[in-house]
């Protein structure tokens, strides 16, 4: 008789300690296959939030504004940025792009100062860039050359006012003096990410260089790539804006900008650990009913022993059998987890309140996705875990000398 | 040789005995009667230096007494926004901000155009005597003149520093260096007078160096360009009404 079908009957001979193991392997790769769909979800938020509100997937700015970017150093700017914007439009890997300036600002409000960070913006190009509209609660947009503005909802709340209401702005102009504009707010927005909500107040950016006296000029030029874009698209830039003359700006790609994004890329190899764990942990209750079953079926093991089959044969027929409980389990859990990952990759996970003072620039309902080549590898995965934790127990059983077993009762 | 050695002795001694001849309240009422002028127009400059570099900023201002001013920035940079102080209130006004925005609390921390000086710095309308408790340290010289170190310790917690040093000139009776520091000891701020000058009777500083300790490569000058005092000003030229026209 085969070693496979053998093992096959054995499986079915103990049904109890057989779905036990399966179960306990279906658990765990089930929490894998979620954990790393969840962990996905996160990634594409926070790049997509880091995209579309901080660094774009390329970004230009004067090349020394990062070494004093804690002091918003607004004259080390892009000047003409219009014709920067011609250079960056001639590449066709650019599919959208926003020209911005950002500053710390005062709003004052019945004699008090609330801190905020102000945002000019191309509200026409933002349109195409974050499809802002559908982020709009309450009111529009504002309108370039127009004293307006559109606030983050959480910003409106915290300093009591609404879509017709009017607050003054006092900013730090690019020369360092100081400079004071009231603005009617047009709109109020709900933004994914929690800081921008609670912080940010977007205003045309005409208006933001009249304020702080810095016409044709802007901060930063953020933008977004064609999918399937190259990956020397950067480079690509560098030298057209080298090649006008541009050399004070400086191109980089989302991915060089520190960001909490390279810290989830750092968690995300902790978790492969944390998914080892698990596979441990479920392994331990496969190692542990293979025990039993060694312990129990002695006799077993002795009258086989006994008929011939040799230790290699022994160690082989157990192997096969926790192969055979892995991959039944494993499969199970893929199956369970694609099954919990698929529904809340629609509907999202919804945190509300509990991202509140979360720092980093995560949403706060996150949409697991499912990512086919991890779950594939969670798959094997999981049947190489479980089935080289029986190896200890399946050799300690053909160690077992026939005489010995058939003598123990 | 006894007398060698103590003729330095009795010389170092000279100095606090003669400082007992004036109380340090004395001292200090003297530089206030000094220094407050009835009215004044100024025209004049700030220089503020940073590790970007140097910014000039050209004003006028208008004064009435110690605790009425009004200044009017004339730089294209800040081109129409004004200052007013008034007793202990200071209001802004921008020319594109349709409301007069009222410095107050944590906001009057804030450094004024990017200078040394913060809006905390322009208030206070009392009496030195009625905030801090004076005390006479000595006389030391500063700039080749001799001065009264005056040692002032705040009587509450109302005032924005706890400690000030002042070296007042024994002759002129204006202040010839101010050393600002935080109830834990920290020195916080450094003033120093140059350039001072008699207009009708009275002796103006034409030049002042401001230096916040906390600010790195920052400090900021004082230039007055031209003065009248003692001129008549039209009392409305400090209303809140005014200042919005």
């Amino acid at each position: 008789m085969k070693l496979a079908t053998i093992a096959a009957r054995n499986i079915m001979r103990n049904k109890r300690r057989s779905i036990l193991s399966i179960t306990a392997i279906a658990m765990a790769t089930m929490s894998i296959v979620f954990l790393f769909s969840f962990l996905e979800g996160m990634k594409n938020d926070l790049a997509c939030n880091l995209q579309t509100y901080y660094t774009g997937e390329i970004r230009v700015r004067n090349n020394n504004y990062g070494k004093y970017e804690y002091l918003t150093p607004l004259h080390l700017r892009i000047e003409a940025y219009e014709d920067v914007l011609k250079i960056i439009e001639r590449n066709n890997s650019v599919k959208t792009l926003s020209p911005r300036i950002r500053f710390p600002a005062g709003i004052y409000r019945n004699g008090e100062i609330y801190r905020a960070l102000g945002m000019g913006v191309d509200f026409q190009r933002e349109k195409s860039y974050q499809d802002i509209e559908s982020r709009i609660i309450k009111g529009r947009l504002p309108e370039t050359g127009k004293k307006e503005t559109l606030l983050g909802a959480d910003l409106a709340r915290e300093i009591g006012v609404t879509t017709g209401d009017k607050i003054t702005i006092l900013a730090t102009t690019m020369r360092r003096g100081s400079n004071a504009v009231t603005l009617r707010i047009t709109g109020i927005a709900s933004f994914p990410v929690e800081s921008f909500n609670k912080k940010y107040l977007l205003i045309p950016l005409d208006r933001v260089q009249k304020l702080l006296r810095m016409d044709g000029s802007v901060t930063e030029i953020i933008m977004k790539l064609k999918k399937g874009s190259s990956s020397m698209v950067s480079e690509q830039l560098n030298t057209a804006l080298r090649a006008a003359g541009r050399e004070e700006l400086e191109i980089k790609s989302w991915k060089k900008i520190p960001s909490s994004y390279s810290f989830i890329e750092t968690a995300s190899s902790m978790y492969n650990f944390i998914a080892l764990f698990f596979f441990i942990l479920a392994s331990s209750v496969i190692i542990n009913t293979t025990m039993m079953v060694i312990h129990e079926r002695r006799r077993e093991i002795g009258t086989i022993g006994a008929m011939g089959m040799t230790g290699g044969e022994i160690i082989r027929l157990f192997f096969i059998e926790t192969v055979f409980l892995s991959t039944a389990g494993s499969l199970i859990g893929v199956i369970l987890g694609i099954g919990v990952t698929v529904p809340l990759s629609i509907t999202g996970i919804h945190f509300g309140k509990a991202m509140e003072g979360f720092s980093m620039e995560i949403s706060n309902s996150i949409y697991p996705a499912l990512n086919l080549k991890s779950t594939a590898l969670v798959f094997v995965y999981s049947v190489c875990m479980a089935s080289l934790a029986t190896l200890l127990p399946s050799i300690k059983a053909a160690r077992v000398k026939p005489v010995e077993a058939l003598r123990n009762e | 040789m006894m007398k060698n050695i103590l003729l330095p002795i009795l010389a170092a001694f000279a100095i606090p005995v003669s400082v007992l001849a004036i109380s340090a309240e004395d001292v200090v009422r003297k530089l206030e009667k000094n220094t407050v002028i009835k009215t004044a127009w100024t025209d004049g400059c700030l220089l503020i230096h940073d590790r970007f570099g140097t910014k000039k900023t050209t004003f006028i201002s208008y004064s009435r007494g110690a605790d009425t001013m009004l200044i009017e920035f004339t730089s294209v940079e800040e081109e129409g926004m004004k200052i007013l102080r008034t007793s202990n209130e200071i209001y802004l006004f921008y020319p594109d901000a349709e409301e007069l925005i009222r410095m107050q609390g944590a906001a009057l921390k804030e450094s004024v155009l990017g200078s040394d000086m913060s809006y905390e710095d322009m208030t206070g309308d009392k009496s030195l005597l009625t905030s801090y408790r004076a005390t006479l340290e000595g006389i030391e010289e500063v700039d080749g003149a001799a001065c009264y170190k005056v040692n002032l310790e705040a009587k509450s917690s109302d005032v924005p520093y706890y400690r000030e040093i002042m070296w007042i000139d024994k002759e002129l009776f204006i202040y010839r260096q101010i050393h600002k520091f935080s109830r834990s000891g920290k020195l916080l701020k450094e003033i120093s007078i140059n350039n001072i000058r008699q207009v009708s009777g009275k002796n103006i500083p034409f030049h002042m160096v401001l230096k916040d300790t906390l600010k790195r490569n920052s400090s900021t000058e004082f230039f007055i360009n031209d003065i009248k005092i003692n001129l008549h000003l039209d009392p409305d030229i400090f209303s809140l009404e005014e200042l919005t026209w």
